[in-house]
């Protein structure tokens, strides 16, 4: 086997195409994937990247998860944002740390940002922009702090702080007013938290909790829910049914074992 | 199709596998111990000529955060068989979210080798391993695979040049309740039997698996700080390893 | 009009205190046309995993025989029973190989895991047609009435419910959602998992 088959796709299967196309043509449309509305950020500070995300999930006007992780693990010093189809970003972020961690066993070396951003834009690219993901990667390696998006063709960009999704320019606003070159993480940590927050409250897409990752030289600090300005307020009564509230035609009860115990009856048995 | 070397002797061997297995035992001696509270894994390094560069070979060497492996033979073969396992770890990882378990790694792996035996045109991998990992539904296990493809679980085992004297002092020196500490002394006292020349952190590879606590398991599972579990193996450091001879 | 909708049909499920719950309607149609009042689209995967397939009928049939394959394969190669956590996955990276061909299917699982400290811990989860996986903390989710669901649920779920308790909640919310969904109803089974037993009711609902 050639060593180029380490960075091979994961193999889709089309065998459903001719059918799923003979409905689309009889006017039935494909039903819609979950999406991430989204508003995720990166930003450089004196130390390395902060990166950050909202944790809304949606699926059409619905709100599909309202507290999922959009900051996936790449290695321990990378990470990456996901926007865009939900699947897409979740598979695409861990095929290529898989990539990552091969990589970085038969080099016997820490990989770089670059190399995982090279190998997510060729992959996008590939696939022409149907592999949904638009994605902020960040991280810290050898060459120090390195920051990029990658656009779901597979184009991307270098720049010191990047905004994506649909609270893409509710966060760049917040970005564009208060970014400078070599704040302090307490600093950094609070500009990401106000973009992120100007993504949650502005953009229909993007809601719940903010999430955090700071990554330095040499730690990684993953900041979940490090804000959560949306919780529900507890609820003044209760809505318990009482037993018996609800009419039933049939039960059936199947028991499980849970623990077994052998016990000797009787004389023992004669092994000799 | 079988070729005419590949075919069963009128003694029922297969001549290939024992050539293979002539090859594994002059290769240098590794062994493994299995302890109360993890494993270890360790291996002499020997090299041709004090002209090679030897800080790049690698004999002890990680599949996957809970599997290492090391070998005794032929070292081309060898690396062909841990990009297959390690590949192996990283398809299993990409379906089940998870890192197999070291017994599903070493069936897969004995798998590749059993299929050398009986595939036209090609030789049986000439490689004997030592597998030992952690996984949560048995707990460390140390494996043996051998060329023809079959592999057994051991509480401790060695491979290679001085397999059979190593074998015997283990079974003098072995109790179920070792720790691993006690355990990684007992391997150097073992490779130090037949060892030829110096013993060094330079020409001594070691890998331990770590048993973690139940606390660590769960946290481990649900830790969002790095979304991934620690790892239960690891290679010692050159200055471990020095440390370790030094006692 | 979906192919979502073309069924019809609905599940729900639920976490309790040391125990989970999964519902779903009983309608199999032809579009508005109904067809069947037992149709069965929740499955045993495993004595603690349950797994319920809303969606297109056909693609219900085969994807429970796809799982009851992959399942019974690890079983045998691993000589034990999968973990829910693990089970997702496989659900996952099953509906993700078919990423652009896909079935259509919303599968939601529930189940109990066991836990390294002993004992079992609730689990649910819900992936999209494209295998992308929600582990919730309260319920989840999915088919034709899944709109009316969220609602009913957001309101009447409350943490800790005790598993009789449980049952009236998870019942409340899958009777009252589909009474506003026509492609969902015709009666509605409940499933409540417990460490040391399953409770399956068949429920008495609107037969229009």
């Amino acid at each position: 086997m050639a060593t180029a088959a380490v960075y091979s796709s994961p193999g889709f299967d089309f065998s459903n195409e001719i059918r799923n196309n003979f409905l689309a043509s009889k006017g039935i449309p494909l039903p819609k994937a979950t999406s991430t509305g989204t508003t995720i950020v990166g930003c450089i500070f004196e130390d390395g990247i902060i990166l950050g995300a909202d944790t809304r999930a949606t699926e059409g006007p619905i709100v599909a998860d309202k507290n999922c992780e959009k900051i996936h693990y790449i290695t321990e010093s990378i990470r990456c944002c996901g926007a865009g189809t939900a699947a897409d970003t979740e598979f695409v972020t861990n095929l290529i740390s898989s990539n990552m961690e091969m990589h970085a066993l038969t080099h016997n070396r820490k990989p770089r940002v670059v190399t995982a951003m090279t190998m997510l834009k060729q992959y996008l690219f590939r696939y022409q922009g149907h592999v949904g993901a638009a994605l902020v990667l960040g991280g810290v390696d050898a060459t120090g702090p390195n920051l990029f998006t990658i656009a779901p063709h597979g184009s991307t960009d270098k720049l010191p702080y990047v905004t994506m999704g649909s609270g893409s320019l509710a966060a760049m606003a917040v970005f564009e007013s208060g970014w400078r070159k070599g704040m302090s993480r307490e600093e950094a940590l609070t500009l990401v938290k106000s973009a992120i927050s100007a993504g949650i409250f502005n953009d229909l897409g993007s809601g719940s909790n903010v999430d955090a990752c700071i990554i330095t030289a040499n730690n990684t600090e993953m900041l979940r829910n490090v804000e959560m300005p949306n919780e529900r307020v507890q609820k003044e009564r209760t809505y318990v049914f009482p037993k018996g509230t609800t009419a039933w035609k049939k039960e059936e009860v199947r028991k499980l074992v849970v623990q077994e115990e052998v016990r000797l009856v009787g004389e023992a048995m004669d092994t000799d | 199709m079988a070729s005419a070397d590949g075919v069963f002797s009128p003694s029922g061997k297969l001549v290939q596998i024992e050539h293979a297995l002539a090859a594994v035992s002059q290769g240098t001696t590794s062994l493994g111990i299995k302890a109360s509270n993890g494993i270890v894994i360790a291996t002499e390094k020997k090299s041709p000529s004090i002209l090679v560069d030897d800080s790049m070979l690698e004999k002890v060497a990680i599949v996957c955060p809970n599997i290492g492996i090391v070998y005794s033979g032929m070292g081309p073969d060898f690396r062909v068989l841990l990009t297959r396992a390690r590949k192996s770890a990283q398809a299993y990882w990409k379906r089940y979210g998870e890192y197999p378990p070291t017994r599903v790694l070493t069936q897969e792996i004995a798998t590749v080798m059993q299929q050398a035996t009986q595939s036209g045109g090609v030789r049986p991998y000439g490689v004997s391993l030592l597998v030992a990992g952690w996984d949560i539904h048995r707990g460390p296990t140390l494996y043996q695979v051998d060329p023809s493809g079959s592999y057994w679980a051991w509480k401790a085992s060695a491979i290679g040049k001085n397999m059979v004297n190593a074998k015997t002092f283990l079974e003098k020196r072995y109790n179920d309740d070792i720790s691993l500490e006690d355990a990684i002394h007992t391997a150097l006292l073992t490779l130090k039997e037949g060892f030829e020349g110096q013993m060094t952190e330079k020409t001594i590879e070691l890998g331990v698996i770590t048993v973690p606590t139940p606390a660590e398991i769960e946290e481990g599972r649900t830790g969002a700080a790095t979304g991934r579990p620690k790892p239960t193996f690891r290679k010692l450091t050159e200055e471990e390893v020095r440390d370790y001879l030094a006692l | 009009m979906s192919i979502m909708e073309y069924n019809g049909g609905s599940v729900i499920a639920m976490v309790g205190k040391d125990c989970v719950a999964i519902a779903s309607d009983l309608r199999l149609g032809n579009q508005a046309l109904g067809i069947s009042s037992n149709f069965q689209k929740i499955f045993p995967v495993t004595d603690r995993i349950y797994l319920g397939l809303p969606g297109l009928a056909t693609d219900v049939t085969t994807l429970r025989e796809v799982f009851r394959f992959r399942v019974n394969m690890y079983t045998i190669k691993e000589e034990r029973e999968i973990e829910p956590e693990t089970f997702a996955h496989l659900v996952s990276s099953t509906l993700y190989e078919r990423r652009f061909g896909p079935y259509f299917i919303e599968p939601v699982m529930a189940g109990l895991s066991k836990v390294a400290t002993g004992g079992f811990k609730p689990f649910i989860a819900a992936t999209d047609l494209i295998g992308c996986l929600n582990f919730a903390k309260d319920f989840v989710v999915a088919g034709t009435a899944s709109s009316k669901l969220y609602g009913a649920a957001e309101g009447l779920w409350e943490p800790d419910l005790e598993p009789e308790q449980l049952f009236e909640t998870i019942s409340q919310t899958m009777l009252n959602a589909v009474d506003r969904d026509a492609y969902s109803g015709w009666g509605v089974v409940v499933h409540v998992i417990e460490k040391d037993k399953i409770t399956t009711r068949t429920l008495k609902g609107r037969m229009d």
